[in-house]
C-alpha cells in the first residue's frame, strides 16, 4: 500500500478499520525516512524505539477496542527545538548536540494524549534563526521540489519532511514566519496560530513574545485536525490564553460567500513578477468563491521587519543567556569563569545566532532607547490591523515575496531578513496566519497565499485556507523525486 | 586616629532588604521553599534555567507581597510587572533575574522605629518582587552549585536615604523584620538568610547641602554585621574627608561596591564603579502583567493580622507597659507571642515582662540557650509569675527555682517549689520579729534617714533582713513587721 500519499486522517483512517497496525505503519515510515532522507537531510533524529513503544500501545488498544486518540497511528515530526522527555532536544545547535530534555513539551504531552506517533525530529536554522534552514549547525536541508534550493525556515526540516511525504504531518515554531516560509517554498499547509493559543511550554524560546507552536500538514483538514490537540490548557505557559476548546475540523465550508477580504495593494512594488502574477490569480479564485475583495492599506507593516529586527534579538540575547557551557549543553574549556562563557559561546554557536545575540545585547545595552521605540511601533502595528479588520475579515497575502532561493545564493544577511517581510506583521500583532500552497512559478517551485485574521479568528483563518484549497487542489501534489514508494 | 569631629558629620544611609517570602512552593515554579535540605533536591527546569522553562507566578508570593504593602500603608500598583535583568554569573540559572525595575508592586510605604524615645517613620521607596539566586559553594579544586535556594521569592525593600546612623539602620531592619513576622510573610530568621541587607552610605558636614559620593556595602546578614560595617564605612568616610580638606571631595570617596566580612570583620571593595554591570533590563515577556484589582485589596486589608504598630499601642495603653518595654516586645514577634500566652496564665504584665527579658534572659544567655530553644513552655512562666505574685515565694527563690527551670525544661515550678523545702518563704512571726529587731538596733542611722523620708533606707532595711535568712523571709511578713518595729521606737 502507497502510504505515503494517504492524508493523515486517511492513515488513520486505515488504522481505525484495522487495515494496517500501527507498528507497520510506524516500519513504514521510519523506512522511509532512512531511504529518502539522505538526499533531503530533514531529519536530525529518528525516534524509532519511542515510536516502536508508542505502536505497541495503539495496537493493544485496538485489539481490545479501548478508545482512541484523534491522532492515533500518524506519524508525527517535531520539530527539534521542543522537548520531548529523554530524547536529546539540538535545536539545530553544536551547544546542544548531546542535550536530553528533562521534561516534556506541552504540546508533546498532548500528541501523545492523542495517540499521535512522533516518530522523528527535524531539522532547522539553529534556534530558529534563519529562513533557510542553512543556518543548522549540522546540514542544510533541501528542498524537496528542487534540491538545489533551499526549503525556507526556521522550520524547513519540519516542511520539508511533509512535503516528501516522510510523515503526513509536523510540528514547527513561527517567530516572524518559520512556520508560514517553509510551508510555502515546500508546497505544503503552514499554520501560525493566534499568540497564546497554543502553550509554549517546553517550546526552547527565541523571542518569548512572537514565539507560536503551530501545525504543518499536507492539506488543511489535517493541520485543523491537528490545531485541535495542540490547542489545549496550559497552566505552564503564563502566556496560554486557556480559551475554550474550538472545532476546527467541521464548519468547513468550500464557499467564502459574505467573506471580505482586504488586500494591501501597495506591498506589491518590490515584489517579484511571479509572486504578483501568481497572488492576482490567487485573487480570481477567491473571487469565484464568493469573496467580496477590497483594498486596503496598512502602511505601518512596512515598518514591521525593522521592529522585528529589534524585538526579536533583545529577547533572544536574554534567552540565550542560559547557554553559557555550566550546567548543560558543551562546555568549552577554559582557565576562568570568563573564559569558559566566552569560549562554550563561541564554540557553540553559530554566526547567526552570534550575530542576533551580539544585536540584542547591543539594543538592551542602549537603555530603552531602541526597544522602546520599538515596542511603540508594534503597539501601532496592532491599531493599524484593528482599523483594518473593522473594514474586512480578512487579510490576503503572498507568504513570500519569492520563490525558495538557491542554497548558498543569499550572503547577506539584511537581503535574507527581508525574506520574512510579509510574515512577521502576524507575529507582531499576534494573528492566526495560514499559508496555503498557491501553485508554482515558471521554474516549478512551489508558491504560497497567506490569510491573516483578527486575534482568536483562528477558525475563520483556517475556513479561508480550506475553501481556497478545495478549489486550487495544488495541496494533494507530491514532488516528482518524492512521488514514490 | 586622630582627633575626628565626627559631631560635626552626618551619615546618610539608604537601605535595601532582601525578604525571603515564605511561601510554600517558589516565585515561578513548584519546586518547594524549603531551607536545609540536601543540596539540589528541590529544584526543577525553571530553577535549573532549562531550555523551554516557563516561568509562571505564585500567587501566594504576590499575596504575601501585598500584605507587607497594606501593612506599611504603601500604594499598591495596580499594573505591575517584571522584568529581565540581565548578568552573567553562576548563581544565575538563566542568567537573568526576573524582577521589578520599572513598575513595581508598591511604592510610599513607611515604617514607625523608636530612636531613643522619639518617632520617627522611615519611607520606603518601593518594594519588588524577585527570584533568589543558587548558592555557589567553594571547595579546594571546584566550585559547585546547589539550586535549592534558586527561585525563592524575595521582596526587595527599597528605603529612602533617610536614615542617620547604624542604630537606626538596624531598628528600621528590625521593625522590617517584624511586620514580615506578623503578616506571616516571612520567618525572618537571619540565621537562615531569610533576610539580607545591602545599604547606600555618604557622609557629609551637617552644614553642607545635597549629597556627596555614596558607596554601597553588600552581604550584610545580622543586625551586628549591619551595625558594624556601617560604623566601620562612616569611620572611614570621614576620616578620609577630614584628612584630605583641600582636595575635591568627588575624587576621595568613589561611587564602589563593598561587601562586610563577619570574619574579617571589615568591608572588601568588590568593583569600582568604572566596572559596574550593566544590567540591560528590559520587559520579562514570559510573565503577563500583574492586576491587582481594588476588590483584592480590600479583601487582604479585611484580613491583615495586628501589626507591630497596633500591638505597641496596645501594651503602652492597656497592658500599662513603658514605650521601651512594649517596644522591646513588639520588634521580636516570637518573645511579644510567647509573653502573650504567659498572660493568659497570669496577667501581671510588667512582672511577666521583668522575668521574661531580665531574669531569664540573663540566665539563658551565660547558657547560649533560649525560652525557645529550651522549649520552656508559656504556662510554667505564668505558674511562676503567680507564685511570685501571690507571695508563696520570695523574688530570691524564684531566681532559684529558674536555675531549676532551665536545667530541667519540662518541669512545673508548681512542682519545684512543692518538692523542695528550701523553696517555702519562713512565714514564722516570732522568728523573723526576732531577725527585725536585731536589724533594727544594729542600723539606728538608717531609721534615723527613714524618718526623715528617705525611702531608699527602709529598702536597705528589708534587704538586711533578706540577707540574714538566705533570702526566704517573706516579704510581706518583713514589710509590715518592721513598719511596726520602727513605728514603736517612737
Amino acid at each position: 500500500m502507497e502510504l505515503y500519499k494517504l492524508s493523515a486522517i486517511g492513515l488513520r483512517n486505515i488504522f481505525f478499520k484495522k487495515n494496517i497496525s500501527a507498528k507497520e505503519i510506524v516500519k513504514y515510515f521510519i523506512n522511509r525516512i532512512e531511504k529518502k532522507d539522505e538526499k533531503l537531510k530533514s531529519i536530525i533524529s529518528l525516534l524509532k524505539n519511542r515510536a516502536e513503544k508508542k505502536a505497541d500501545i495503539l495496537d493493544k488498544k485496538i485489539s481490545k477496542n479501548e478508545p482512541l486518540g484523534k491522532l492515533a497511528g500518524i506519524p508525527i515530526i517535531v520539530k527539534d527545538n521542543i522537548n520531548i522527555k529523554n530524547e536529546i532536544t539540538t535545536c539545530g545547535s553544536k551547544f546542544l548536540k548531546n542535550y536530553r530534555s528533562l521534561f516534556d513539551a506541552s504540546v508533546i504531552k498532548f500528541l501523545d494524549e492523542e495517540d499521535a506517533i512522533i516518530i522523528a525530529k527535524s531539522n532547522l536554522d539553529e534556534f530558529a534563526m534563519g529562513s533557510s534552514n542553512e543556518h543548522s549547525a549540522f546540514f542544510k536541508t533541501c528542498n524537496p521540489w528542487n534540491l538545489k534550493c533551499v526549503p525556507g525556515g526556521s522550520s524547513g526540516g519540519s516542511a520539508a519532511a511533509v512535503a516528501a511525504r516522510l510523515s503526513p504531518i509536523s510540528i514547527g515554531s513561527d517567530t516572524g514566519g518559520s512556520i508560514r516560509q517553509p510551508a510555502a517554498f515546500c508546497g505544503i499547509v503552514g499554520f501560525k496560530p493566534t499568540y497564546g493559543r497554543v502553550s509554549r511550554y517546553g517550546l526552547v524560546a527565541f523571542a518569548s513574545s512572537l514565539d507560536q507552536i503551530g501545525p504543518m500538514a499536507t492539506n488543511v483538514m489535517d493541520m485543523a485536525l491537528t490545531m485541535e490537540v495542540l490547542e489545549n490548557r496550559c497552566f505552564k505557559d503564563s502566556t496560554n490564553l486557556r480559551l475554550p476548546f474550538e472545532n476546527y475540523t467541521s464548519n468547513l465550508l468550500e464557499s467564502l460567500e459574505g467573506l471580505k477580504i482586504g488586500v494591501p495593494w501597495d506591498i506589491f512594488k518590490n515584489v517579484d513578477q511571479n509572486i504578483y502574477n501568481n497572488f492576482k490569480n490567487s485573487i480570481e479564485v477567491l473571487k469565484s468563491l464568493k469573496a467580496e475583495i477590497i483594498s486596503v492599506e496598512l502602511n505601518i507593516l512596512k515598518y514591521s521587519t525593522n521592529v522585528y529586527y529589534i524585538l526579536s534579538p533583545a529577547e533572544a540575547a536574554t534567552n540565550l543567556a542560559r547557554f553559557d557551557g555550566i550546567k548543560y549543553g558543551v562546555r568549552s574549556k577554559g582557565k576562568t569563569l570568563d573564559d569558559i562563557y566566552d569560549l562554550s559561546r563561541d564554540e557553540g554557536f553559530g554566526e547567526e545566532v552570534k550575530r542576533r545575540i551580539m544585536l540584542g545585547t547591543f539594543i538592551l545595552s542602549s537603555g530603552f532607547k531602541y526597544y522602546q521605540k520599538a515596542q511603540k511601533v508594534r503597539t501601532l502595528i496592532i491599531r493599524d490591523f484593528e482599523e483594518t479588520f473593522k473594514k474586512c475579515d480578512l487579510i490576503a497575502l503572498p507568504t513570500t515575496p519569492s520563490s525558495a532561493f538557491k542554497i548558498d545564493s543569499i550572503k547577506d544577511p539584511v537581503t535574507m531578513y527581508l525574506q520574512d517581510s510579509f510574515t512577521i506583521p502576524a507575529n507582531m500583532a499576534g494573528l492566526p496566519a495560514i499559508s496555503v500552497p498557491s501553485g508554482f512559478d515558471e521554474q516549478r517551485k512551489p508558491l504560497g497565499i497567506q490569510f491573516m485574521g483578527p486575534q482568536l479568528h483562528d477558525a475563520l483563518v483556517i475556513k479561508a485556507g480550506y475553501a481556497f484549497e478545495r478549489e486550487v487542489k495544488y495541496s494533494f501534489m507530491i514532488p516528482p523525486i518524492f512521488d514514490e514508494e | 586616629m586622630k582627633n575626628i569631629p565626627y559631631d560635626q558629620w552626618e551619615p546618610i544611609i539608604g537601605l535595601e532588604i532582601h525578604v525571603q517570602l515564605n511561601t510554600k512552593t517558589k516565585l515561578f515554579s513548584s519546586s518547594l521553599n524549603r531551607f536545609g535540605d540536601l543540596p539540589n533536591i528541590n529544584i526543577d527546569e525553571v530553577s535549573t534555567g532549562q531550555p523551554g522553562a516557563l516561568p509562571v507566578l505564585n500567587e501566594e508570593a504576590l499575596f504575601k507581597a501585598l500584605k507587607f504593602a497594606l501593612a506599611t500603608e504603601a500604594k499598591i500598583e495596580k499594573y505591575s510587572r517584571f522584568d529581565r535583568k540581565s548578568y552573567f554569573y553562576p548563581d544565575s540559572p538563566r542568567n537573568f533575574q526576573i524582577t521589578q525595575f520599572e513598575k513595581p508592586i508598591m511604592r510610599k510605604g513607611n515604617v514607625a522605629i523608636d530612636i531613643d524615645g522619639k518617632n520617627r517613620k522611615i519611607e520606603i521607596k518601593e518594594a519588588h518582587l524577585e527570584d533568589d539566586t543558587a548558592m555557589l559553594k567553594h571547595f579546594n579544586n571546584c566550585s559547585a552549585i546547589d539550586f535549592n535556594r534558586a527561585g525563592i521569592p524575595l521582596l526587595e525593600i527599597v528605603s529612602e536615604p533617610m536614615i542617620y546612623s547604624p542604630k537606626e539602620a538596624v531598628l528600621y531592619a528590625k521593625a522590617v523584620r517584624s511586620i514580615m513576622q506578623y503578616i506571616d510573610a516571612s520567618e525572618g530568621d537571619m540565621e537562615k538568610g531569610n533576610l539580607r541587607i545591602d545599604a547606600n552610605i555618604s557622609v557629609k558636614p551637617k552644614k553642607e547641602r545635597g549629597f556627596r559620593n555614596k558607596v554601597e556595602i553588600k552581604n550584610m546578614n545580622s543586625f551586628s554585621s549591619l551595625e558594624k560595617a556601617l560604623s566601620s564605612e562612616i569611620v572611614r568616610q570621614i576620616s578620609v574627608y577630614t584628612e584630605h580638606p583641600n582636595e575635591d571631595v568627588n575624587k576621595l570617596i568613589a561611587q564602589e561596591t563593598y561587601r562586610w566580612d563577619p570574619f574579617k570583620k571589615q568591608n572588601i571593595l568588590m568593583r569600582k564603579k568604572e566596572s559596574a554591570e550593566d544590567y540591560k533590563y528590559f520587559p520579562e515577556p514570559d510573565i503577563p502583567p500583574i492586576i491587582v484589582t481594588e476588590d483584592q485589596i480590600k479583601k487582604i486589608k479585611t484580613d491583615l493580622p495586628e501589626l507591630p504598630f497596633q500591638r505597641l499601642k496596645r501594651y503602652i495603653s492597656q497592658l500599662n507597659l513603658s514605650k521601651y518595654e512594649a517596644n522591646m516586645l513588639v520588634l521580636d514577634k516570637n518573645l511579644s507571642d510567647y509573653f502573650e500566652e504567659v498572660l493568659k496564665i497570669s496577667f501581671y504584665p510588667k512582672t511577666v515582662f521583668n522575668w521574661i527579658t531580665v531574669e531569664f534572659a540573663g540566665k539563658l544567655k551565660e547558657k547560649n540557650e533560649t525560652l525557645f530553644s529550651l522549649n520552656i513552655k508559656p504556662v510554667h512562666i505564668g505558674n511562676l509569675i503567680n507564685l511570685i505574685e501571690e507571695k508563696k515565694i520570695t523574688g530570691k527563690i524564684a531566681k532559684s527555682v529558674i536555675d531549676d527551670m532551665i536545667k530541667y525544661p519540662g518541669k512545673d515550678p508548681i512542682d519545684i517549689v512543692k518538692e523542695n523545702p528550701n523553696y517555702t518563704p519562713i512565714d514564722d512571726i516570732s522568728y523573723l520579729k526576732s531577725i527585725v529587731d536585731k536589724v533594727v538596733k544594729e542600723n539606728s542611722q538608717t531609721i534615723k534617714d527613714y524618718k526623715k523620708g528617705k525611702d531608699k533606707a527602709f529598702s536597705f532595711l528589708v534587704g538586711q533582713v533578706m540577707r540574714l535568712t538566705e533570702g526566704k523571709a517573706s516579704p510581706e511578713v518583713v514589710n509590715k513587721l518592721l513598719k511596726k518595729t520602727i513605728q514603736g521606737l517612737g
